[in-house]
């Protein structure tokens, strides 16, 4: 007889992360092997039986990308092959999010060639973490949870940020919603930084609206890649006064020269959640902090499996 | 075009009509009616065996029926052999259902595609899509034609001082939008964005500026101040120069804007302020004191304006700018003597009950964030520089009026805009949206495409709406689609 109880496979992405939820859960990570042939395909065995188990899949969107990609495919299709009842995947930064829309001629579609794949691979349920655009959630005929970092990252603020000298900022005008909606919950003041663009052939300039004379700034955004725009607002929010600026993004995907940015600018931290593994640059980057969602993402797992509400875990973070 | 027929749905005669001239085709002759019981009945009266098929079918106010309508005509051409079948589908219905909200919400755009597909529709030609990402709801390929340069022709023809006007986004999610035509007319673009107000403290007080000299007196608290504007203006040479000479020019500058009538507005408001602060207003005639108050509150704005960085910020209450020392409506005899005596937002706010009691989700009219401007109070926010400028209100759809005259209203009175022209591709116009517009003395005109069809006596009774024809642009984008050419020249050049 089955169990039916929690499988949790785990890819190579971000180890530190699924240990996390593994614990939290009390569920062992079950036992898989990914190996690469020396034509460097993927190969995959599960150790384990899944048979009739609810499995959930974690991987996440870093580094290596399409190597991690195709990791989650072949491990989601192999359990399908082994008669999961149901397979879950667990990405808490999913992958191409950025690739959206056709905002050119000819452009791909590429988030919803991704979730195309993940279902014919046989994923059943999708768990992810503040998508780029709600509307990729659309793209999926599965149902897909997108949770939120904003309990978590509240929490941080609460707890390490001064909140009666502090002003919540986003750094372009897009993100204008976001940083609204967590200065509406510390009940702080928002401004934010706009990119005025002037008539042809002129430089444009960066523009800070509201007031940050003598506070702490909290820039935030859902996304910190090269951190060029981040340490470009910092310096703007020096200029104008700020006493301390700090980010906090929720995917610190870093990449390119985004350590040598962050270490030259004026940001005094980056704090990022740990849906991308980073604890290997910290090394080289003191300002880095992080902030762990792994409890909600665990919640969010055992909510799932035991047929219960996942909507409380917008608005709060668990412990 | 050989081998091909156009079909036309009941939702937009009109505009079917005119692609059908474009192209040289007749369309093609189907019957549709209902049945008694309701159902939608669909005779195609020509033979479609392996042709191209387009059938224009728009978003209506009777969008279910249309949709049906649509999606049996589709199936129709389908078992008829049809080689290709296009949908023609100018104003994407049900386009601000396009993601899930936080509990539990239907991605009812994402089903409208599935239907589409399934019905049997190859190719989706539309405009303006609410968000681009909707594109990816489909498995077929979607053509998003964009009306941004025939409206930016449009501003180019008929704006006369074009050149110095600046493009406003009523909402921070429209800024792209935006400066897409900022960049195509190459002027200057300004956003608003409005947030719940918090703290209940006055705006201007919570921003510990510099400006404290000003805004001290400024205070609503300290009504012994309003009623001598000129104590508000600084020393000369003191460091908020520029600002101060902004809210002193509100107050002089007077016959270039609507603050014309700003002093004997001024001392109506003073004679009255004894009572306002008892908390109730007298019973003057409802109409006028409605209509006069609006105003009074507006005009005091000249001093309450927090000017930094180009920022200008005022209070929204129920959908209209009033000044900082607006009352708060407490007590409920309290609310009830200021419906009485504002008839129009209290036809505002009925209008709201009516749309819920017909039925209206609340889900479905908060599906888009920037459109909750029914919420008591807000604050509202213009980053960038509109005085002595027309401003122009981009959006993609005008489907209620509230933001739009609060955005309006924002320019014009708090901000020193010239002109105040609102342009949008659909004209959807729910209830008594256009008329509202119509009556908004801060609008100027109201510039939408035919995509979606507005009743004949509608468009006649609203002297300030002007419709452009983007017929030429689905036409063109049908012809080319049929002979496979490229059609990116239409996302940038086309202009009709």
């Amino acid at each position: 007889m089955s169990s039916n109880s929690i499988k949790l496979l785990a890819g190579n992405s971000h180890p530190a992360l699924f240990k996390l939820v593994s614990e939290r859960l009390g569920v062992p990570l079950s036992n898989i092997g990914v190996f690469q042939f020396s034509n460097l395909e993927t190969s995959v065995t599960i150790g384990e039986s899944v048979r009739d188990e609810d499995v959930f899949v974690l991987q996440t969107g870093c580094g290596e990308v399409n190597d991690f990609l195709m990791e989650l495919l072949i491990i989601i299709h192999a359990c399908k092959t082994a008669s999961a009842r149901r397979i879950t995947a667990v990405i808490p930064n999913f992958p191409y999010a950025r690739q959206d829309k056709k905002d050119k001629s000819r452009a791909p579609i590429t988030a919803k060639l991704m979730a195309n794949m993940l279902q014919t691979a046989g994923c059943d349920h999708v768990i992810t973490m503040d998508l780029h655009a709600s509307q990729i959630q659309g793209f999926f005929n599965v149902p897909v949870d997108n949770l939120y970092s904003e309990p978590s990252t509240l929490r941080y603020i609460r707890e390490h940020v001064d909140v009666s000298s502090a002003v919540i900022v986003s750094p372009d005008a897009g993100g204008a919603k976001r940083a609204a909606a967590l200065a509406d919950r510390l009940d702080l003041n928002f401004a934010l930084i706009h990119k005025e663009r002037q008539r042809a052939n002129e430089v444009s300039r960066m523009v800070l609206v509201g007031d940050v004379k003598g506070m702490t700034c909290v820039l935030v955004d859902d996304m910190a890649d090269t951190c060029g725009t981040l340490a470009k607002a910092a310096q703007t929010l020096k200029e104008n006064g700020a006493r301390d600026v700090i980010a906090i993004v929720t995917h610190g995907i870093l990449s390119g020269p985004a350590v040598q940015r962050i270490n030259d600018s004026e940001l005094l931290k980056v704090v990022c959640t740990n849906t991308v593994p980073h604890d290997h640059l910290k090394a080289e980057c003191p300002k880095l902090d992080t902030i762990d969602v792994s409890p909600t993402l665990a919640e969010a797992i055992r909510r799932l499996h035991n047929g219960e509400s996942v909507s409380y875990l917008f608005r709060n973070a668990p412990m | 075009m050989r081998r091909s027929k156009v079909f036309i749905g009941n939702s937009h005669t009109e505009l079917g009509g005119l692609i059908c001239n474009r192209l040289g085709v007749e369309p093609a002759p189907c019957t549709l009616k209902k049945f008694s019981n309701g159902e939608t009945s669909v005779e195609i009266g020509v033979s479609v065996r392996d042709e191209d098929v387009y059938i224009v079918q728009s978003g209506s106010p009777s969008v279910n029926d249309h949709l049906m309508e649509l999606l049996i005509l589709i199936s129709g051409c389908r078992t008829g052999s049809a080689h290709k079948i296009t949908a023609v589908i100018p104003s994407y219905p049900y386009s601000k259902q396009s993601k899930m909200k936080k509990h539990r919400g239907a991605i009812t755009a994402r089903m409208i595609a599935n239907l589409l597909t399934m019905a049997g529709a190859d190719h989706v030609i539309t405009m303006d899509l609410h968000a681009n990402q909707m594109q990816g709801f489909f498995t077929v390929p979607v053509d998003n034609l964009h009306a941004g340069p025939t409206l930016a022709q449009w501003i180019r023809h008929n704006v006369p001082d074009y050149k110095d006007a600046v493009v406003v986004s009523k909402n921070p999610g429209g800024t792209k939008r935006v400066t897409a035509l900022a960049d195509a007319l190459k002027i200057n673009f300004a956003m608003i964005q409005t947030d719940r107000r918090r703290n209940h403290k006055p705006y201007s007080s919570m921003l510990n500026l510099a400006q404290a000299p000003i805004f001290s007196v400024a205070s609503p608290r300290k009504k012994g101040a309003r009623g001598a504007p000129p104590t508000v203006l600084p020393a000369p040479g003191s460091p908020l120069n520029g600002t101060a000479r902004r809210a002193s020019m509100k107050l002089q500058d007077g016959p270039n804007t609507t603050h014309g009538t700003v002093p004997s507005r001024r001392k109506s408001s003073n004679t009255r302020k004894p009572s306002q602060l008892g908390g109730r207003r007298p019973s003057l005639n409802p109409g006028e004191e409605g209509e006069d108050d609006v105003f009074d509150d507006e005009e005091d704005e000249g001093v309450h304006i927090v000017t930094a960085h180009g920022v200008q910020t005022a209070r929204v209450v129920q959908g209209h700018v009033v000044g900082d020392d607006y009352l708060e409506e407490e007590s409920e005899s309290e609310a009830q003597s200021e419906a009485e005596t504002r008839p129009r937002l209290q036809h505002t706010d009925s209008s709201v009950d009516l749309k819920h009691a017909l039925g209206g989700s609340v889900d479905a009219e908060g599906s888009d964030d920037d459109d909750d401007e029914f919420q008591r109070e807000k604050l509202i926010t213009l980053v960038g520089d509109v005085r002595g400028r027309t401003a122009i209100i981009v959006d993609d759809m005008i489907d209620r009026h509230g933001s739009f005259v609060a955005a309006a209203e924002h320019c014009r009175l708090n901000c020193g805009a010239k002109r105040v022209v609102v342009i949008a591709t659909h004209g959807i116009f729910n209830d008594d949206c256009l008329e509202q517009l119509q009556a908004c003395p801060c609008i100027d005109s109201v510039v939408v495409t035919n995509t979606y069809p507005i009743p004949v006596e509608r468009r006649i009774a609203a002297t300030k709406l002007v419709v452009i024809d983007v017929s030429a642009i689905f036409a063109e984008c049908m012809r080319r689609n049929h002979h496979g050419e490229s059609i990116s020249a239409l996302f940038e050049q086309m202009t009709m």
